[in-house]
């Protein structure tokens, strides 16, 4: 009973991380019952006195990691989505007309995966970059270039260097 | 020029500095203008990222998540009248049974964005609570912010439906295409345990028993009565 009051309890987090890694809300939600339902399933393997959120981050970000593989693969095969957004726009003018246009979602989603998962967890989930490591199972000397990079490139997208 | 680099601006914005390194950058900051100009760039930049995404955790979560976590819980659903247990409740409280009409409506509710309102000299649900009342059923709302108790048919015919919430419970019945308040009683307060809401309030379970004829309905009448629009 208490697993999934505090499965319930975090849920919105969970909801807002889903989010942060994809595309869009109805993306975020799929992700986010997956990740749910893989982990009533594998509860024996959540060792009580341990944080919830930090397994529930990790069950969520491998799915989100297998899905994001299985894109690449198919993306070898079919020209990406993207690609047509481009078509018609010459010259860095227009591109750079097309990126000030460019929300928090479309910057986010233009970012490497391990840029922004980095970025997901400690900017917006709010962890300290031991926890997000861990999470990732990456060093902290990863996670923080991960961060600086990431960043750098948000900001070039989103036009907030001015 | 200064040996802070972006990586030890980023870990300030994010609080990951200790106490002296801080300093170091606050002081290399104060004297380098285009240094103070990338710190707040980044200083923006997480609150635009933690701003952009903060409402997805303020929303109510999708149901079917909510059905996916109650069926692993098995919890047994609110108006399930298996043995019917809201005839144990109320009875020695019914005493308290009250009809808070006549308050102040705009201290109680809130104002006009408030879950009550006063329509042709009546007492309605508004808000959140008209849709609570419309559309949740009893079976499906764990997590919800209004929990509908239970969905009965009162003597003389109509719907009407019990309700908890943190501010306020009680019982409305549908008079044609509004809730009328029968009854409002202050709520379960804040940060009640979503299971313990099945203990009802003695004064509601008491106003439920009174104007129910027959038996509260079941998940199905419940549901077929919802698309009838409660008529």
């Amino acid at each position: 009973m208490s697993f999934e009051r505090d499965l319930l309890a975090i849920l919105p987090r969970l909801r807002r991380f889903a989010a942060s890694l994809s595309r869009d809300r109805a993306d975020g939600d799929d992700l986010c019952q997956a990740a749910l339902e893989k982990a009533l399933k594998a509860r024996d393997q959540w060792q009580p006195g341990t944080r919830l959120d930090s397994w529930m981050y990790r069950i969520m970000r491998n799915l989100w990691i297998d899905e994001a593989r299985s894109r690449q693969r198919a993306a070898r095969t079919f020209a990406p989505e993207e690609a047509g957004e481009h078509v018609g726009h010459a010259g860095d003018r227009d591109v750079e007309a097309h990126v000030m246009l460019s929300d928090v979602d479309r910057a986010m989603h233009a970012l490497p995966d391990e840029q922004r998962e980095a970025i997901a967890l400690v900017l917006v989930e709010g962890l300290s970059y031991k926890e997000a490591a861990d999470v990732l199972g990456v060093p902290m000397g990863t996670l923080t270039s991960r961060l600086v990079r990431g960043r750098g490139a948000l900001i070039e997208m989103l036009g907030e260097a001015a | 020029m200064t040996d802070i680099d972006e990586a030890l601006l980023i870990a300030w914005v994010d609080g990951e500095l200790d106490d002296v390194t801080r300093r170091r950058v606050d002081r290399a900051v104060a004297e380098d203008p285009s240094l103070a100009q990338r710190l707040e760039m980044h200083r923006q930049l997480r609150e635009r990222l933690s701003g952009h995404y903060a409402p997805v955790e303020a929303e109510p979560v999708p149901a079917a998540m909510l059905a996916v976590l109650e069926e692993s819980a098995k919890v047994v659903p609110l108006a399930r009248p298996a043995p019917p247990r809201w005839r144990q409740w109320g009875i020695g409280g019914a005493i308290a049974a009250s009809l808070v009409l006549g308050l102040g409506i705009g201290r109680l509710s809130g104002g006009p964005a408030g879950p009550v309102g006063v329509k042709d000299g009546v007492m309605v649900a508004q808000g959140r609570l008209a849709s609570a009342l419309d559309t949740q059923l009893a079976s499906a709302q764990d997590g919800a912010a209004i929990r509908i108790g239970l969905s009965f048919q009162r003597k003389g015919g109509g719907w009407c439906r019990s309700f908890e919430g943190e501010a306020m419970s009680g019982v409305a019945c549908r008079e044609g295409e509004g809730w009328q308040m029968q009854q409002l009683v202050p709520g379960t307060g804040q940060g009640t345990d979503y299971r313990q809401a099945s203990s009802g309030d003695a004064r509601v379970m008491a106003t439920v028993e009174a104007l129910m004829e027959g038996a509260p309905a079941d998940a199905r009448q419940e549901r077929a009565a919802k698309e009838k629009g409660w008529r």
